[in-house]
């Protein structure tokens, strides 16, 4: 219904609206109506306590059309999307769903009214086959006797993915699939639900490039059928490969709309910052000094093998790869998380072996997680409560613990780091993800560390918190500090480290220099020249 | 100054609320029983809480963690049975106490070594060890009690300072030294992180392990405290003694605003769950309610104090 209803011969869109929008864009919205948006919000403004967090915006979604929503940290963007999908009442301010006014009591209300969300943390049942959690919440069909009828579920199963152009093992515990195919489950889920726009909140953010270009060909393939799609994002690139308009939030306020053919990445930048984009990467060339950390045919069962890695004193070593080589796994080792099986950790030559985080840390070593939120924070501490939670030894006095000393301790790193937001005695919960990210690595910097191990440090970060990360770990590499940057950036990898390892599965299969490494040499590296189409999948 | 991970603010709020149903409690059961609201029976009354009271202390730090003791009860009756009875085969009282505090100690750690090294859910292993001890404590004793101590072992339980019992200043010293430890030390600090996401808390460097190990064996501690007071003040060693204790202490604890699923919890809330379950108990003996109904009302309690606690999470969001 909804295809036919889009493919009819409607009036192109007037130019006076969307002004030269690209050609692939003008294909796609010349079928849609232009004066019928799907989704239409105006003057929507919501507070929490003192502070407001979206203040009067303007948004519209037409048909078929992807709408990339960009902005930092903080920038209201989820607070807009959570209204929209039912999860925020709005203080002020309309939305309308299909040029009818609603209001949504509930997320099931914006389910049933054809608005789907797609979270950032994906919810499906692990132990529940594809099929079965395509149909939680719905009616599921009946046999004669009344059982479930298991057969014309996963017919439909099959036919939803079909429709996609994916290939999915509709039996399959969807604990067995991978992130991207999760995300395309609940995509399919969104589509059975006659969903007629779907929203997608950084769906890319743990995903591999090939993935990525999956998930982007199901994208258009909603759009053909008439979605449209809200694409919430912090890779400007992605924004620019696949939206058709993006619009800027700032601090709570509606920036600008415009086609995506009107802006490039540094006006992007520009009006989501205020800055320009060849602020980001900055890296001072320096001297690297003696060995600081060596590791000698290290290796621990399916994870990683007979890894031969070297970081000097005030270098920056990038590992990339894709998700599941291994890294987190081998830095998590050397941090004394995960126990090593065999192969040799040397510190200043000097042989170690940790048992334990604390060990690590007392050697100088620190691990600042990937995995923010269940590994590196504790929620509802006090920003200062985070901060000291490595170092309480060193300042509680006879294990009685001194709040003027922990706050000292503490503004130091959040001026230093510009760590903003809140008072460090809120809880830390209360912090961006860039500034929480931020407050995770004074966290390691305030045991005095020589090598830091950093796992993702700019995963969810909004643009300015990760030029502040960048020069902040270039600034450690001119302290002489050894650091490891495990990143699946490429981008990232490239711009920042001295040195580039590349592992693949649980293998170490390339090493570049700063001046040899190419994002097509790292990719090849990464990914494995004579790989099978598909065998990274499922 | 805050040092705990709970805002202050509410925590008040929620001590505010016990407060409230201690002073309606007290002037419900006063109206029930004449001689309920006066000093003596207040200071009477302390004497029966304070076993409660010491294990209490240590549940509090266990539930703040995420865990749980439910081995208590059958701890004091095994350390009770223990110094009991080597006195009556012929151990100088002196190294009997020793012994059931040695007891007490080990009961603890031998919970700690399967929920730290094995990494075993705490419910499973004291569910486990509370047959264990249970069954050890009847096996000693035979079923048998031990009731001949000599005079000086009474001071443990019978011992009044003016009109005040001695089992009460014992209990005031404890709650001050739980109380700095869990809000003021760093030990405190490590139990708040741990309860509220124990994976961050060992990546941080927090030594999860021994935390949790001495939590336990502090506990052990406790309930041979416990044990002792508990046995002088009724002159007997018995395999059955603090049957049903992990009621009322989990009970207290719960009421006193910890969560049952970790993170946060106060030693002024779980004193405060102490005086109103014992006063509820002390009043409804006074009232002549029957012991049975007592536990059923003790149950209906513990489900409240949950929804309240709940209550107030939601309300904080």
């Amino acid at each position: 219904m909804i295809i036919e209803e889009h493919r009819g011969e409607h009036p192109g869109v007037q130019d006076g609206a969307y002004p030269s929008a690209s050609p692939a864009a003008r294909d796609k919205s010349s079928s849609d109506t232009p004066g019928d948006p799907v989704i239409r919000v105006m003057g929507l403004t919501k507070r929490f306590g003192g502070v407001t967090a979206i203040d009067g915006v303007d948004f519209d979604l037409l048909p078929g059309e992807v709408h990339a929503l960009v902005g930092e940290n903080g920038a209201g963007k989820s607070t807009l999307m959570k209204i929209v999908h039912g999860l925020y009442a709005p203080d002020e301010g309309q939305l309308e769903v299909e040029g009818r006014q609603v209001t949504f009591v509930s997320s099931r209300d914006a389910e049933a009214a054809g608005v789907a969300m797609i979270p950032q943390e994906l919810d499906l049942f692990p132990e529940l086959s594809v099929a079965e959690n395509l149909y939680v919440g719905r009616h599921r069909p009946r046999s004669w006797w009344g059982g479930l009828d298991w057969t014309a579920m996963r017919t439909e199963a099959r036919r939803q993915f079909e429709t996609l152009g994916i290939d999915i093992d509709v039996t399959l515990p969807a604990r067995f699939l991978s992130t991207a195919n999760r995300q395309i489950v609940l995509i399919a889920r969104a589509l059975m639900g006659d969903a007629r726009a779907v929203i997608m909140d950084e769906p890319t953010s743990s995903l591999t490039e090939r993935e990525v270009q999956r998930l982007f060909e199901v994208i258009k393939d909603l759009t053909e059928r008439g979605v449209g799609v809200v694409y919430v994002s912090h890779r400007l690139d992605e924004v620019f490969t696949i939206a058709d308009r993006i619009s800027v939030l700032r601090d709570g306020l509606h920036i600008k709309t415009a086609p995506v053919s009107e802006l490039d990445s540094e006006e992007l930048v520009r009006l989501m910052v205020g800055r320009a984009l060849s602020e980001l990467f900055v890296r001072n060339p320096h001297q690297h000094g003696s060995i600081a950390l060596e590791l000698k045919g290290l290796s621990r069962s399916s994870e990683f093998t007979d890894i031969d890695l070297t970081i000097h004193r005030g270098e920056v070593v990038g590992l990339a790869g894709l998700i599941g080589a291994g890294r987190t796994e081998l830095a998590q080792a050397v941090f004394g998380i995960r126990p090593v099986e065999s192969g040799e950790i040397y510190i200043d030559g000097e042989r170690v072996s940790f048992h334990s985080p604390q060990e690590a840390m007392n050697r100088g070593v620190v691990y600042v997680p990937e995995e923010r939120q269940s590994q590196g924070l504790i929620l509802p501490f006090p920003i200062y409560a985070n901060i000291t939670l490595s170092i309480l030894q060193k300042i509680a006095r006879a294990g009685f613990l001194n709040y003027d000393r922990e706050r000292k301790t503490t503004d130091r790193f959040a001026d230093a780091l510009s760590i903003r937001g809140a008072d460090v005695s809120e809880p830390i919960s209360r912090l961006s993800g860039g500034n929480q990210q931020k407050a995770m690595i004074a966290k390691s910097l305030a045991c005095e560390p020589s090598i830091l191990l950093l796992d993702e440090p700019t995963r969810g970060v909004d643009v300015g918190a990760k030029s502040e990360i960048y020069r902040l770990i270039d600034q450690l590499g001119q302290d002489g500090k050894a650091i490891l940057l495990i990143s699946s950036e490429l981008e990232e990898v490239l711009s920042m480290a001295d040195r580039v390892v590349v592992m693949r599965e649980g293998r170490i299969t390339a090493e570049f220099d700063r001046d040899e490494a190419t994002q097509e040499r790292v990719m090849a590296a990464a990914a494995g020249v004579e790989e099978k189409a598909g065998a990274a999948e499922l | 100054m805050i040092s705990a991970a709970v805002p202050r603010r509410l925590k008040l709020s929620r001590e505010l609320v016990l407060l409230a149903i201690l002073v309606a409690l007290v002037i419900a059961l006063s109206l029930m029983s004449p001689v309920f609201l006066t000093i003596s029976n207040f200071l009477n009354t302390s004497r029966f809480f304070v076993e409660i009271g010491l294990v209490a202390l240590g549940m509090t730090l266990i539930i703040i963690t995420g865990g749980i003791d439910l081995s208590v009860g059958a701890g004091l009756g095994l350390v009770s049975v223990a110094l009991g009875f080597t006195f009556k085969a012929g151990l100088p009282l002196p190294l009997a106490l020793f012994l059931g505090v040695g007891v007490g100690l080990a009961g603890g750690y031998f919970n700690s070594l399967f929920i730290t090294k094995l990494d075993l859910h705490p419910l499973v292993v004291t569910l486990g060890t509370l047959a264990l001890y249970r069954g050890l404590a009847l096996g000693l004793s035979r079923a048998d009690a031990v009731s001949n101590f000599p005079g000086w072992f009474a001071y443990f339980g019978q011992f009044y300072l003016g009109a005040v019992p001695g089992q009460l200043i014992v209990f005031i010293v404890a709650v001050a030294i739980v109380w700095v430890l869990l809000a003021r030390t760093r030990y405190g600090r490590y139990v708040y992180a741990i309860g509220n996401n124990e994976q961050a808390a060992h990546f941080s460097g927090v030594p999860v392990a021994r935390v949790k190990t001495a939590l336990y064996v502090g506990t052990g501690l406790l309930v041979a405290l416990a044990a002792i007071i508990y046995t002088s003040r009724v002159s007997t060693a018995r395999a059955d003694s603090g049957t049903g204790l992990e009621l009322d202490v989990i009970s207290a604890v719960v009421l006193g605003g910890a969560s049952i699923y970790g993170g946060s919890g106060t030693i002024a809330g779980t004193v405060l769950g102490v005086v109103i379950i014992a006063t509820l108990r002390n009043g409804l003996t006074l009232a002549a309610v029957a012991t049975t109904y007592q536990v059923l009302i003790l149950g209906l309690l513990l489900i409240v104090a949950v929804f309240l606690n709940e209550f107030f999470r939601k309300t904080e969001e």
